[in-house]
């Protein structure tokens, strides 16, 4: 190979190289935004359900469940070292290691509220699925309020 | 109703261009295309909500005067096909080209591209949402995260599209303030201008007309706000009372 050529290679695969190490070296930022996606589409999901003239209790009791998978697996999404620093897309913010036992109890009270739609959902009863919904999105905003960078 | 309806005005007379309804809608424009940046960079989704409500209103009203309204707010009055803009472009350049009251055919294409573009920008924005999903357009709920998200990329894309417009518009105004030494905004803002020769006097169509529009306008505006009941989802009346308890997703996320 010739000079400019070994040249322009090195300058194609340079990002893909910088790019493989900081997924090598913390692909969970890839795993905790991936589940929060999930969590978003499931509550998404949940609440288009309440708007439309005949909601679909199959639907709620699925997404429900989606939540409640979701929501087991955030408190050790967070390990220390996978906080916000340079080259790293991140919304996470240095409370979450900061007050470790505060941002355990927001994670806790996530799960709870997550069973409790799938308690309520169970039932089939939209009188209860819509209240137990609305707490699930309570213990999002409770920790979106204190561990997540608000929106700028 | 063409412009070649038979009255005249003579040289020098203020003609009456733009009508009442057309300024009103084009300064909202202004307004609101501001107002819909200023809230959507800050975050003010209840604000931006409420003008995207208005706008869409704005634009059907536009829409539906641009079919039944004063001679110059009527497409079939002045979009003119390629022939007769290249005629146009051509006459100019020649100095042979007559005074053309309202819409020139080569203006025409930049009143579609703007009016256009904004109705495609609404129209994003019913379905689009925020990261959260939970900050959504009123028909949001009628398509998957996945779409939405596509549709709500594609919306802040298109605003970049509005600006490059309202730029060009921008600079064809100041073209034609300081090279053609013809001021276009002081028609638009008092609706008369004066042309140094005779001209069709166009045809301004009645205040009742405009009313009847704007309230058609105002309630398909509403009704697609509310989710196209009763197709999609109940009228509001008609929801279950449990809803209404339940506070909306937009005030815990």
């Amino acid at each position: 190979m010739t000079k400019p050529i070994r040249l322009a290679l090195a300058a194609l695969l340079l990002p893909a190289a910088v790019m493989a190490g900081a997924a090598a070296t913390s692909p969970v930022y890839k795993l905790r935004h991936d589940n929060f996606e999930a969590m978003g589409r499931a509550m998404k999901g949940t609440f288009d359900e309440f708007k439309k003239a005949t909601p679909s209790i199959p639907v709620i009791q699925a997404n429900a469940n989606a939540l409640a998978a979701a929501a087991v697996k955030v408190k050790g999404h967070f390990p220390k070292g996978t906080g916000p620093r340079p080259g790293v897309k991140t919304e996470a913010l240095p409370a979450i290691w900061e007050r470790p036992a505060d941002f355990a109890a927001a994670a806790d009270r996530l799960v709870g509220a997550t069973r409790g739609l799938q308690a309520a959902a169970a039932t089939g009863d939209l009188a209860r699925i819509q209240p137990a919904a609305g707490a699930v999105g309570g213990s999002c905003k409770n920790c979106h309020d204190t561990f997540r960078k608000p929106k700028s | 109703m063409t412009a070649s309806s038979s009255a005249t005005t003579p040289a020098g007379t203020p003609v009456r261009l733009w009508d009442l309804p057309v300024r009103l809608v084009h300064w909202s424009f202004v307004v609101g295309i501001g107002l819909l940046w200023w809230s959507a960079e800050n975050h003010r989704m209840d604000l931006h909500f409420k003008v995207g409500l208005v706008m869409l209103g704005l634009v059907l009203f536009r829409l539906l005067w641009g079919l039944v309204g004063s001679s110059t707010a009527r497409f079939t009055s002045f979009v003119k096909g390629p022939a007769a803009i290249r005629a146009y472009v051509a006459g100019q350049k020649a100095g042979t080209a007559a005074h053309v009251v309202g819409h020139n055919p080569l203006g025409a294409l930049s009143v579609l591209a703007l009016i256009g573009v904004l109705a495609l920008q609404i129209g994003l924005g019913l379905f689009a949402q925020d990261t959260d999903a939970v900050n959504s357009g009123p028909l949001n709920f009628l398509v998957s995260y996945d779409l939405a998200k596509e549709i709500s990329e594609i919306h802040e894309a298109v605003f970049n599209v509005i600006l490059g417009l309202v730029g060009l518009h921008l600079a064809a105004i100041l073209y034609y303030r300081f090279i053609k030494r013809d001021n276009l905004v002081s028609p638009m803002l008092t609706g008369r201008r004066v042309f140094a020769e005779a001209v069709a006097t166009p045809r301004i169509g009645p205040l009742w007309l405009a009313l009847v529009c704007a309230v058609v306008a105002t309630a398909l505006a509403v009704w697609v706000s509310w989710g196209l009941p009763p197709f999609a989802t109940p009228f509001p009346w008609d929801r279950p009372a449990a809803a209404a308890a339940v506070p909306p997703p937009s005030s815990y996320m």
